[in-house]
């Protein structure tokens, strides 16, 4: 009943309608503007009818008693039926507008407010579709791989909306009739559809559909495998998943382009997801190196780095951080494209670098990790967070206390809070129970070995505790703090107090003959060049982000030639104004 | 190949005939002898063809691997200890479906990881102990490596020392010898950071010296730095200047430069 239903379950129409419901103008005009005819800018109309209670609603030319929300089918369907042609503004619109968005403008015609929806065509996926292939039909025409880069982020804003019948029909639109790829396709769709009941309007086979265009682009081909894979994957058929994605993937082998790099790189990523969701993923390990090695022949930069991540990703998915490195380490590493194969390059590399001990590295690449990552990705963000807890306990730091009461990870990260609180102490005991009572926690986070690793943490902070508290102190009460329990107990708290003091962990020098432990004075840090090099660094820091912020700059191409064209136009006034100016002169001069 | 298993399997007979009375000679002959018997079954890695004898195959070739790296203990010999541990890891990793378990593998997997803490590889140790399952923790074998690299990190090197004594395997005693030394270079290296001298007699107790001269020459060779007399030895530390009195001109003038050149960019 409400409008937001009625808009095809989204609920983004939201904020527009309380900006009508005060203006209570009578009548409000909903246009649909552009998108579906270029007869018209305006299409169709649908009245809204303020309801009783201050609400607005849709009455689509029928009467307000009437179930409000059919008003909405009723447009998609006509919409569906008419001839699509596409305006231009609106490919020009996904280009640059946030996936999902919805742009309106509100203008007055006359005492009725009208609304110019220019994404309406987001609430109806056939139309959405339509326009995404018209993206990456001008992205292979321009040769921009950007756009091909848009056209998978509004495809992955609709992903939940698609269903069967919208997918059929987009592949028989989009795709030759008779068609290999078509003919391959759509039978993985028509067994979903068979199971999928509650289809809202199934396609008639007869559609007045425009006759596909006989030659399709190769990016176009992918798109529809790509559409249809996530689609199967939505519907959790990994087995049917798994045999169109090897299909997909032969396929897409076939080409050498340029433009194809982006859907392909999502393939891939599809095609290795479907194997992990079944379960096997190590079958598909040669295939990738085959791929990657492909790839790099090939000089695509995306496909590389998708695929090295995939390869990362399935090596440590059974713990082979030997192999993971190898290949790491052996690959020529090429220019992050793509912000999320970054952010994962960084967590797999973080990890690696953990279990091979290097934890200033590994620190910041996770953390690195988890700031470049989009905040809608939390369970990624979570997993980042937990290693680099655990690593900067590793390292001898204390997470803040923000880090583990970031929205929607609390809960996720109460063990490792717990942890370490533990290692804050410098508690064992606590340390001991935290451990043992978390360990399925743990061991399903695979970090269980690591948490064994940190034990020695766990005394080396006890032990700065005691030194920073007191000036001297017996072995014996050392022991005893540390909570040795062994026959040897003393001896053992005067090895580990040398091991701290080589490794740098406390300033105190050991008196055998007596056993006890002395500390030394901190001198005065400002009286080092510490703060001056902490500043420095940080000063580097700002600098660095500047300089690559004004990289990431795009210009718009042929932006500087305008200027050149005043230039010259500047000229020819300036030649214009000196005749005149001699003009006058020499009229000066006839008077005399 | 029914025939040349057999063969194999005969010539093995030999070699763990030799290998029981010690004659370490003979088995090193005949291991060659073998490796050169094992490359001509397709069912090995890394091809891991179906064969008939497939089975069979894979076992005779991870038993000879595993008395090879015991025979290699026995010989003292690091290099030929990694090759063969090389050899029968796809054993353990890539066959799991096709043979069982077999019964070593854990000691064997322990040993590698005492290697590992004995050439000081942590690195290396750690990346091993990942690919175990969590039940392998518990077999003794290796939680007898793992409690030792941890008694190493925390620096309780009584532990480490004392664990010698309870060895879950014979062949254990190789490494452990070998880490003792480790142990004694690591203790040397903390001893002379956290004191300032020891008496010659606590010197000797702390690394494990039965004689003022072994320890005279463990200083000499090592550590020259180090000084005895008057019965004690002083640790000679290079005292380091904690505060800098000077300006360091230099650096700070590159670094102004550098904001300014920075700063003029972004004006």
């Amino acid at each position: 009943m409400t409008s937001s239903k009625a808009l095809g379950g989204s609920s983004r129409f939201d904020p527009d309608m309380r900006l009508l419901d005060t203006k209570r103008s009578g009548r409000v005009v909903w246009t649909i503007n552009g998108s579906i005819s270029s007869e018209s800018n305006v299409v169709i109309f649908v009245e809204r009818v303020p309801t009783k209670d201050g609400r607005v609603g849709f009455s689509d030319n029928c009467s307000e008693d009437e179930e409000n929300s059919k008003g909405l089918v009723k447009i998609e369907e006509s919409i569906s039926g008419c001839s699509m042609a596409i305006n231009p503004d609106e490919i020009e619109r996904l280009e640059y507008d946030e996936p999902g968005s919805v742009g309106a403008t509100t203008s007055m015609v006359g005492s009725t407010s009208v609304i110019h929806v220019s994404a309406f065509a987001v609430c109806v996926p056939r139309i959405y579709l339509k326009t995404l292939v018209a993206l990456i039909e001008k992205g292979v025409s321009t040769k921009e791989m950007r756009l091909m880069v848009r056209v998978m982020r509004h495809t992955m804003a609709i992903r939940r909306q698609l269903n069967a019948s919208i997918l059929t029909s987009f592949l028989q639109q989009s795709l030759p009739a008779g068609s290999e790829p078509l003919s391959r396709l759509v039978p993985y769709l028509s067994q979903e559809e068979e199971k999928d009941m509650d289809i809202d309007a199934p396609s008639p086979p007869g559609q007045s559909q425009p006759p596909a265009k006989q030659n399709i682009l190769p990016e176009v081909e992918i798109y529809a495998y790509l559409l249809t894979l996530i689609f199967l994957i939505d519907q959790k058929q990994y087995e049917a998943a798994k045999t169109l994605s090897v299909l997909a993937v032969k396929r897409v082998q076939n080409f050498n382009r340029r433009t194809l790099d982006v859907l392909a790189a999502r393939l891939y990523f599809y095609f290795s997801y479907s194997f992990e969701l079944a379960g096997c993923l190590s079958e598909i390990r040669s295939s990738l190196l085959a791929l990657h090695r492909t790839a790099t022949l090939r000089h695509d930069e995306l496909g590389q780095e998708t695929l090295l991540n995939l390869l990362l990703r399935n090596y440590l998915a059974y713990n082979l951080y030997d192999q993971a490195e190898k290949l790491r380490s052996k690959t020529q590493r090429v220019e992050a494209h793509s912000n999320q194969q970054l952010c994962r390059y960084l967590y797999y590399l973080g990890r690696i670098r953990t279990i091979q001990l290097e934890y200033t590295d590994a620190k910041e690449c996770l953390l690195q990790a988890a700031r470049k990552a989009p905040s809608t990705a939390r369970g990624f963000r979570i997993q980042c967070n937990k290693w680099a807890v655990i690593v900067r306990l590793l390292l001898g730091e204390i997470p803040e206390r923000t880090t583990f009461m970031q929205q929607g990870m609390q809960k996720a990260l109460r063990p490792y809070f717990e942890l370490t609180n533990a290692v804050r102490i410098g508690d064992l005991e606590l340390f001991r129970s935290v451990a043992e009572n978390k360990a399925s926690t743990f061991s399903a986070d695979k970090t269980q070995n690591l948490i064994v690793r940190l034990r020695h943490n766990v005394i080396r902070t006890g032990l700065r505790n005691i030194s920073i508290s007191y000036s001297r102190i017996s072995l014996a009460d050392v022991a005893a703090k540390l909570h040795l329990q062994s026959a040897t107990a003393v001896a053992d708290a005067e090895s580990i107090v040398t091991k701290a003091i080589r490794d740098g962990g406390i300033d105190a020098t050991v008196d055998h003959a007596n056993g006890w432990m002395q500390s030394k004075e901190t001198g005065d840090i400002y009286s080092t060049q510490e703060p001056q090099t902490a500043f420095h660094s940080r000063i580097a820091f700002c600098l660095n982000t500047y300089n690559e912020a004004v990289k990431a700059l795009r210009f718009p191409p042929d932006a500087h030639k305008k200027e050149l064209e005043s230039a010259e136009k500047r000229r020819e006034r300036q030649q214009q104004e000196q005749e005149l100016a001699k003009h006058i002169a020499e009229e000066d001069d006839d008077e005399f | 190949m029914e025939a040349k298993l057999a063969d194999a399997t005969r010539l093995f007979q030999k070699f763990k005939a030799a290998f029981q009375q010690n004659d370490l000679e003979t088995c090193s002959n005949l291991l060659s002898q073998l490796k050169v018997k094992l490359t001509e079954f397709p069912a090995l890695p890394p091809l891991y063809k179906q064969t008939p004898t497939a089975i069979q195959e894979l076992l005779l070739a991870m038993d000879i691997f595993e008395h090879a790296i015991v025979l290699s203990v026995k010989m003292e010999d690091q290099d030929a200890f990694e090759r063969h541990f090389l050899q029968v890891k796809p054993f353990y990793t890539d066959t799991r479906g096709l043979i069982p378990q077999s019964q070593e593998e854990y000691s064997i997997l322990g040993l590698n990881l005492l290697r590992l803490l004995v050439q000081n590889r942590i690195a290396e140790f750690h990346t091993e102990l990942e690919l175990l399952p969590s039940e392998a923790h518990e077999h003794p074998c290796i939680k007898h490596a793992v409690e030792l690299e941890q008694s190493f990190m925390e620096g309780a090197y009584n532990r480490v020392l004392s664990a010698r004594q309870a060895v879950p395997h014979e062949t254990y005693v190789y490494f452990m010898d070998l880490l003792a030394k480790t142990v004694r270079d690591e203790i040397a290296g903390c001893s002379e950071k956290a004191y300032d001298f020891l008496t010659v007699a606590d010197a000797k107790k702390i690394l494990m010296f039965s004689t003022d001269r072994e320890l005279q020459e463990y200083a000499t060779e090592e550590h020259p730095d180090w000084e005895i007399r008057n019965g004690c030895v002083y640790f000679q530390k290079v005292k380091d200047s904690a505060t800098c009195k000077e300006i360091p001109s230099l650096q700070l003038i590159n670094q102004t430069l550098g904001y300014a050149t920075e700063l003029e960019r972004i004006v």
